[in-house]
Parts: structure tokens; C-alpha cells; sequence
């Protein structure tokens, strides 16, 4: 299942869930926001949210800035 | 501040009257630092994509527990594009407080009023505490304390450029009309400039540039927390009305050399 991930290609597991991708990725950020086609996902749902085929993922988290 | 005059916005109760932004320190320990020198209550960050090639350390572990986390939505030229960003925020874990910033122009880095207003108008009836950063405009400031915002932050100068109160006038008029916190944000670039905004009325300040570029930043820090209690204490206490000609200050009569 391909999903773009930041702008670039993953190859997912067939209705992989945001927290299984953000396991995948590797991230340890203690904020990890996360949208799914432009539609923000509520942390609480991370577990539950599950990814389809050509979904476009976001995942951002807070940086330094004014 | 050991005065006992807090800074309340939207309920919420700060000691300090100096916020502070996370931006362009050298390193996440200097700015740790700094943060504790300046005894600010609240940081803004910022939000962006993350690098999975090379993530890099994560700011918000070296943030001190007791400080509020500000987003700004910087990175936006539109109102959409700032509401997709505080809703991203939020949803994420973040607070639903959000420093609103659309800006569409790159030279100067000034604010978009008209979609400003229609983002606070959008996110304060989706929850938000809404802290607007504009051009110092009265009106608008009117209009987004009638959209429900719970600050207007006026800037001093261009974000980054350290000029100081250039638009004094203007930012004199809005703390007159405001009835709500006047945060003065950018383009200070000394703790003098953020007693001059505090003794003009100003309820807070937010600096940067100028503590995180410092040679020494947390000695800045230091400065601006000075420089923030000073105008504060000069602004309640009543600043002296200006006279053209002087008066002494010594008794006039009985002079040493007098004939």
C-alpha cells in the first residue's frame, strides 16, 4: 500500500495505523501532529486511525520560531 | 515580576510580562537557558514537517515544564493555510492557544490584516485562544477584539530587525482603545526598547531575535526581564509630563557665590 509521507513514497502494510507508521518511522518527538489528506488526526486516534491506499500523510511537530 | 500585578490572558494568569520566542539560538541548551533567565511564562514555536532523513533533536524536551507553549502558524500566507496549521497543532497535542501570523510578504515580513481577521474569526468560534500579530492599526484591533481575540500583538518594527518603536504612535493609540492585553511583538531589539514599550502601556512583550543572537543570550535574557519590570513599574507609577524649559532641582535662593 503506497501512501506519500511527507512528500515522499512509503510502502505501507494494507490498513496500517498512524501509530504503527510513526513507530515505523522511528520518532521519538514527544508532539507528533499528524494530518491525513489535509484533515488533522487527533492524537487519541493515532492508534486507531487506519491509512488507505494513496493517502497523503503529514507529520509535523513543534520547531524552534517566533 | 514580584509586584503583584499579573499579566491575565483569557484567564489565564503569567508573573512575567515578557514572552519570549524559540527561534535562532545556537544551540537547545543556550536557549533552555535563556528562557529561565528571562522568567517568561510562555515560548512560541513554531510547526513544521519533519525531516525523517535527519530529525534532528526535539525542542520540546529541552523547554523548562512551567512555560506555555505558544504555536505560531509562520509559514502561512493565508487565512486557510493558518487555520490548517493551529488545527494541525492542536490536534496533535498542542495547546489551543495560537499565535496567528499571515504573512504574505517576504521583504518585510508584515502581516496580512484582511485574512488575519478572517482566520481569528474562524478559529476563535472553533475554540481557539486567539493571538493575532498585526501591523499597529487600531481598527483592526477593534475588529479582532470583536472576533474574540484574546490579545492583539502590534509590531514595533519588521520582525527581526531590532529598529526598536518605530510605529510608537500607532501602538500608543491601540493601548489607549484596547480592552484587551497589547502584547508588543517584533522588532525589538534592546531591553531599553522593551521599557519604552511597557512604559507606553503596553500590557507584554514578546522578543527573539534580540536575546537569541546576543553574544551573550542569557545575560540579553536578563536584561530584557530588567528592562520589562522597569517600564512596568514606570508606567504604573506615572511617567513625568515632558516640559520644553527647565526647572531646578536645587533651591534656587540662598547660592554660595550669591553677592
Amino acid at each position: 500500500m503506497i501512501c506519500s509521507v511527507n512528500g515522499k513514497e512509503h510502502d505501507l502494510e494494507p490498513g496500517e495505523t498512524v501509530e504503527r507508521l510513526l513507530e515505523r518511522l522511528g520518532l521519538q518527538a514527544r508532539y507528533a501532529l499528524v494530518e491525513v489528506n489535509r484533515e488533522p488526526v487527533e492524537r487519541s486516534g493515532y492508534a486507531t486511525r487506519n491509512l488507505a491506499e494513496g493517502d497523503v500523510v503529514v507529520v509535523a511537530r513543534p520547531v524552534a520560531g517566533g | 515580576m514580584k509586584i503583584d500585578d499579573p499579566l491575565v490572558i483569557a484567564g489565564r494568569t503569567f508573573r512575567s510580562r515578557l514572552i519570549t520566542g524559540t527561534g535562532k539560538y545556537e544551540t537547545f541548551e543556550v536557549m533552555r537557558d535563556a528562557i529561565l533567565e528571562s522568567g517568561c511564562e510562555m515560548v512560541t514555536v513554531a510547526v513544521r514537517r519533519i525531516d525523517f532523513d535527519a530529525p534532528g533533536e526535539d525542542i520540546t524536551s529541552f523547554l523548562p515544564e512551567h512555560v506555555l507553549l505558544l504555536p505560531n502558524t509562520s509559514g502561512a500566507a493565508t487565512a486557510d493555510e493558518a487555520v490548517r496549521i493551529a488545527r494541525l497543532a492542536r490536534a496533535g497535542g498542542l495547546p489551543d492557544w495560537i499565535k496567528l501570523e499571515v504573512i504574505p510578504d517576504t521583504r518585510y515580513l508584515l502581516p496580512d490584516p484582511v485574512e488575519t481577521l478572517r482566520a481569528a474569526e474562524i478559529l476563535v468560534a472553533d475554540g481557539f485562544t486567539v493571538l493575532p500579530y498585526i501591523m499597529p492599526d487600531p481598527v483592526l484591533g477593534r475588529r479582532l477584539e470583536e472576533a474574540g481575540c484574546a490579545t492583539v500583538m502590534p509590531l514595533a518594527a519588521p520582525i527581526g530587525t531590532g529598529r526598536g518603536l518605530k510605529l510608537l504612535e500607532a501602538i500608543g493609540i491601540m493601548i489607549e482603545q484596547a480592552t484587551v492585553p497589547v502584547v508588543v511583538d517584533a522588532g525589538l531589539g534592546a531591553p531599553s526598547h522593551a521599557a519604552g514599550a511597557m512604559e507606553l502601556g503596553a500590557d507584554a512583550v514578546l522578543v527573539n531575535t534580540a536575546i537569541a543572537l546576543a553574544s551573550d543570550p542569557v545575560g540579553m535574557a536578563r536584561g530584557f526581564r530588567l528592562g520589562v519590570e522597569a517600564g512596568r513599574l514606570g508606567y504604573r507609577a506615572g511617567v513625568m509630563d515632558e516640559r520644553t524649559e527647565a526647572v531646578a532641582t536645587s533651591p534656587v535662593a540662598g547660592a554660595v557665590p550669591a553677592s
